[in-house]
């Protein structure tokens, strides 16, 4: 997994690539979580270079969301690779997660 | 076209990426690709994460895959604690955010994209199927 934070109109991107897994979620939490307690509420994830995210990946995002929706701030993600994106089909996130297409949409929508 | 192949996996997380490349060369000489391997390797790696977050095995994990005609079959067996995912109750996946519970959604992967599942203690031995149509 290689993580890249950068910043546009106010809101955090977290550009996520590679693969997801048990071995690496805790610091891929930490990363996310930290932003939300560091006050950055306005938050996108760009996930145009996931090839692969396991359980334990989407616990992570369970965990970010309830966060964000605590705090009120805003969460969407963007770019899903379509393997990846029918796992969130079948964990049933896509109800309560916003997906776009592109990274643009989903800047715009935080 | 038949292809048999066994793995052993130290009960480490690090081997998951390891898991991953094996599988991706398995699939390259077996003709598995796309979304059936994407679906075998990630059941694979919910089952073998299992294992090495709360079996306590004491010995490696063993993998075994089959190429047989239509369908792979995956069979992975540990030392563990006897284990049998089959009876583990499915996560409500329609729950609001507030209500969503962390945790179950491993389980729910394997039993959606894979197509035959079956348990049994052997032994000290927990043994679990998995087919894979093709």
């Amino acid at each position: 997994m290689e993580t890249l934070e950068t910043r546009e109109n106010g809101v955090v991107i977290l550009s996520v690539s590679g693969r997801v897994d048990a071995a690496n979620a805790g610091s891929f939490q930490q990363q996310l979580l930290g932003l939300v307690e560091a006050g950055e509420h306005r938050l996108v994830l760009d996930l145009a270079g996931l090839d692969y995210m396991s359980s334990a990946g989407f616990r992570v995002l369970l965990v970010a969301a309830k966060r964000v929706a605590a705090v009120h701030g805003k969460l969407a993600l963007a770019s899903l690779q379509e393997p990846v994106r029918e796992v969130f089909e079948i964990a049933g996130f896509s109800s309560f997660l916003r997906i776009f297409s592109t990274r643009e949409d989903a800047v715009a929508a935080v | 076209m038949r292809e048999v192949v066994t793995f052993a996996l130290a009960c480490e997380l690090g081997e998951l990426e390891r898991l991953s490349a094996l599988l991706d060369e398995f699939g390259e000489r077996n003709g598995v690709t796309g979304k059936p391997l994407f679906d075998v390797k990630l059941a694979l790696d919910e089952i073998v994460t299992n294992v090495i977050c709360y079996a306590e095995a004491s010995q490696a994990i063993v993998v075994r895959l089959t190429r047989a005609e239509a369908e792979l079959v995956i069979e992975v067996e540990d030392d563990g604690r006897p284990f049998d995912p089959i009876r583990v109750a499915a996560p409500d996946v329609g729950a609001p955010l507030d209500e969503r519970r962390v945790g179950g959604l491993g389980l729910h992967f394997v039993r959606t994209v894979i197509d035959e599942l079956a348990y049994r203690r052997c032994g000290n031995k927990n043994v679990l199927t998995m087919k894979k149509r093709l």
